[in-house]
């Protein structure tokens, strides 16, 4: 259990000898290549990287590929050094310490078991060599094993059990030491779908248990939604937005969360804020909306002007109407419950729509035409040169 | 019959046809490995007379007679040679697999300034002949009374940039960092972590190193014999070469192919001993596949 505090964290990795040698030739450095920037001193893998997690809190970490996620919960583990920047773990300053003497137990994406130790072996290692009594060791161990369903593969090894089996060896080898923060770097990212969502659920089960502090990395935004009491959405080795997964999903700081955060993603038209007898609205071809009053009085604290936007529609959010937003029917898919339909729309742009009405179902085949309008409350709007969120 | 059948009829004999000559290539290619192993025990059954009067791929009878003349013989103590022998290779076989194997961990888990350059030193050295850095190596032996001294021959093994290039490319492929990693915040030490959780995981490649480098140095011959010269530091390939050279009335042909077969043993033993741990695959099932 601890608060863990992140201050302009920075992490540089240093540059190759290919590159200095690019620098030495007078080739300019300072440049982004793919997603981070390059700079003089090196790639800047995170930057600006600021963060309270609290006692106990569950923070989830998410982005696409390279964002730089896994080497900030790196940087915590002590398994990168960080290049500026304060690291505070209970109040004490961790830049220096070594993994080992952070208190913290740390769970990889590939299981990273020992593989000529057993089950039991594997979980008892760290208390081994902090030298635990035999007796202790042993109780501590067939608890977490309880904990987690695996006390009768405590005398296999590693390749004698399944993938999730694995995992959650790797999950115990942390719990029995017990530790201040618990970190996760796409622990769930090797198993099935089904497996997922089984270990996702037994995730939330075992934060109830040990209730300490997680620090959780994952790349699949609904982990994030469904673990997180906060999530850290990361691009390009910068933090995009920190907030409550409702928060993050209600309102988006900028178009790649809002692009990023839930599943089909937003819909993006373009269109026009404009004001209407002093009030905001978003103009689209054949409809346009008047926004709610509570995104009328943000949008006025900003004092945000008529200009050409992005509007921000979850597919969930969408309502069929006689005459509105026009789309062409592409393809439709049957969800069981409900059926996801892919439109083009009047500027050729994808959309995807969600029908729970099974009477609508039929409707919908490829070429067929739709009129589509917006409740007022979930319109986003976002500027079309900044990509933030206007209301922000 | 249709087109079909015939074209699988076809693919079929063409495969049996491969197959055939895969097999002979095989078989040859055994026949010609053992051919020695089996010439060795025949002549070790053999009488000198008999040697002398040609090939035959039939064994004799003068197994024991050979065996006996071998063991007894004044000029050499083959127990004392073995044994000799044995130290020697024993040890440099772990020294050199050992600290190999630290080296390459070294290079492969750690990022320090140089390490490319270490890397690549290290394999330069592969290119000089042994009889090169020998020459000056026995002058220091001898210059510094180091001679008759089995530490110049075990401690020399540690800088093995062979089995370090193994040992390093065997790491590449089955030597996750996340296991380095998961020790260290297990809060195991460097020292420790090599010791026991990468070693044991490469144990495959451990193995197949301490063959090469026991038989290697079980079969030296080159510097022992420049160094080693009181008689009863003599190791196995000095005995022989001793009995080979000995003068004409001495000489006995039986007598050198059953030392010889002799001499084999240990090496066979020790390969017996380690075979499992080549064919056994501990590192499967520790990471994601």
């Amino acid at each position: 259990m601890a608060r863990v505090i992140l201050k302009d964290i920075k992490k540089i990795y240093p540059m190759s000898g290919d590159q200095k040698k690019k620098k030495a030739k007078g080739k300019k450095t300072e440049h982004k290549t793919g997603n981070l920037q390059i700079t003089d001193k090196g790639v800047v893998a995170v930057q600006a990287f600021n963060l309270d997690i609290a006692d106990k809190e569950f923070i989830v970490l998410v982005g696409p590929s390279g964002c730089g996620k896994s080497t900030t919960l790196r940087m915590i583990a002590g398994l990168e050094d960080i290049s500026e920047g304060d690291l505070y773990i209970d109040d004490e300053l961790m830049n220096g310490v070594a993994p080992k003497d952070r208190d913290i137990a740390m769970v990889f994406q590939n299981y990273a078991l020992y593989p000529h130790m057993s089950v039991y072996d594997n979980m008892a290692f760290s208390l081994k060599l902090k030298h635990m009594d035999k007796k202790e060791i042993d109780v501590k161990v067939r608890e977490a094993a309880e904990i987690l369903g695996i006390t009768e593969y405590l005398d296999r090894k590693p390749k004698a059990l399944s993938g999730g089996q694995r995992q959650r060896v790797a999950i115990g080898r942390a719990i029995v030491r017990n530790p201040k923060v618990f970190l996760m770097d796409e622990p769930l990212s090797n198993l099935d779908a089904k497996l997922r969502n089984q270990m996702r659920a037994e995730i939330l089960k075992l934060r109830q248990k040990i209730n300490t502090t997680f620090i959780y990395v994952t790349h699949d935004q609904t982990e994030a939604m469904t673990l997180g009491d906060r999530i850290v959405i990361m691009k390009d080795g910068y933090i995009q937005q920190i907030g409550t997964p409702q928060q993050v999903f209600d309102h988006p700081a900028n178009l790649f969360v809002a692009g990023f955060i839930g599943s089909p993603q937003m819909n993006m038209m373009d269109g026009r804020l404009i004001k209407k007898d002093g009030k905001y609205a978003v103009e689209l071809p054949g409809t346009t909306v008047v926004l709610s009053e509570e995104k009328q009085a943000r949008l006025a604290a900003n004092d945000v002007a008529e200009q050409e936007v992005i509007v921000g529609v979850r597919p969930e959010h969408v309502i069929l109407t006689d005459s509105g937003y026009r789309g062409t029917v592409e393809v439709s898919e049957l969800m069981g419950s409900s059926m996801h339909v892919h439109l083009t729309d009047v500027h050729g742009k994808d959309m995807v729509v969600i029908l729970n009405d099974k009477k609508d179902f039929d409707k919908f085949t490829t070429g067929a035409q739709i009129d589509l309008t917006f409740t007022p409350d979930v319109v986003h709007v976002f500027d079309r040169t900044t990509q933030k969120n206007l209301e922000w | 019959m249709n087109t079909n059948t015939v074209n699988s009829k076809k693919a079929i004999a063409q495969l049996t046809i491969v197959r055939i000559i895969v097999y002979i290539i095989l078989a040859i290619l055994t026949i010609l490995c053992l051919f020695s192993f089996y010439m060795l025990i025949i002549n070790s059954t053999r009488s000198n007379g008999e040697l002398q009067g040609g090939f035959t791929l039939i064994p004799s009878t003068h197994f024991i007679q050979n065996l006996v003349n071998a063991w007894n013989d004044s000029s050499i103590n083959i127990p004392r040679g073995m044994l000799n022998s044995f130290l020697i290779a024993a040890l440099s076989a772990i020294c050199a697999t050992y600290f190999s194997a630290l080296t390459a961990y070294g290079i492969h888990a750690y990022n320090f300034r140089g390490k490319k350059f270490a890397y690549w030193f290290i394999l330069a050295i592969m290119v000089i002949p042994s009889q090169v850095a020998a020459s000056g190596f026995v002058q220091i032996c001898y210059k510094f009374g180091l001679t008759n001294n089995y530490l110049m021959l075990i401690l020399p093994g540690i800088a093995s940039p062979v089995v370090f290039f193994y040992m390093k490319q065997y790491m590449e492929a089955v030597l996750p960092m996340e296991i380095v990693e998961a020790a260290r915040v297990d809060g195991s030490n460097e020292f420790f972590t090599f010791n026991r959780v990468i070693l044991p995981m490469l144990k495959p490649a451990l193995a197949v190193q301490l063959i090469f480098t026991f038989v290697a140095s079980w079969n030296n011959y080159f510097l022992p014999s420049l160094l080693l010269t009181k008689s009863e530091l003599k190791t196995v390939p000095i005995m022989i070469a001793q009995l080979r050279s000995a003068d004409y009335s001495k000489f006995d042909m039986g007598k050198v192919y059953m030392f010889i077969l002799l001499a084999i043993l240990p090496v066979v033993i020790v390969y017996l001993i380690l075979n499992r741990n080549i064919i056994k695959g501990v590192t499967s099932g520790s990471v994601k596949g």
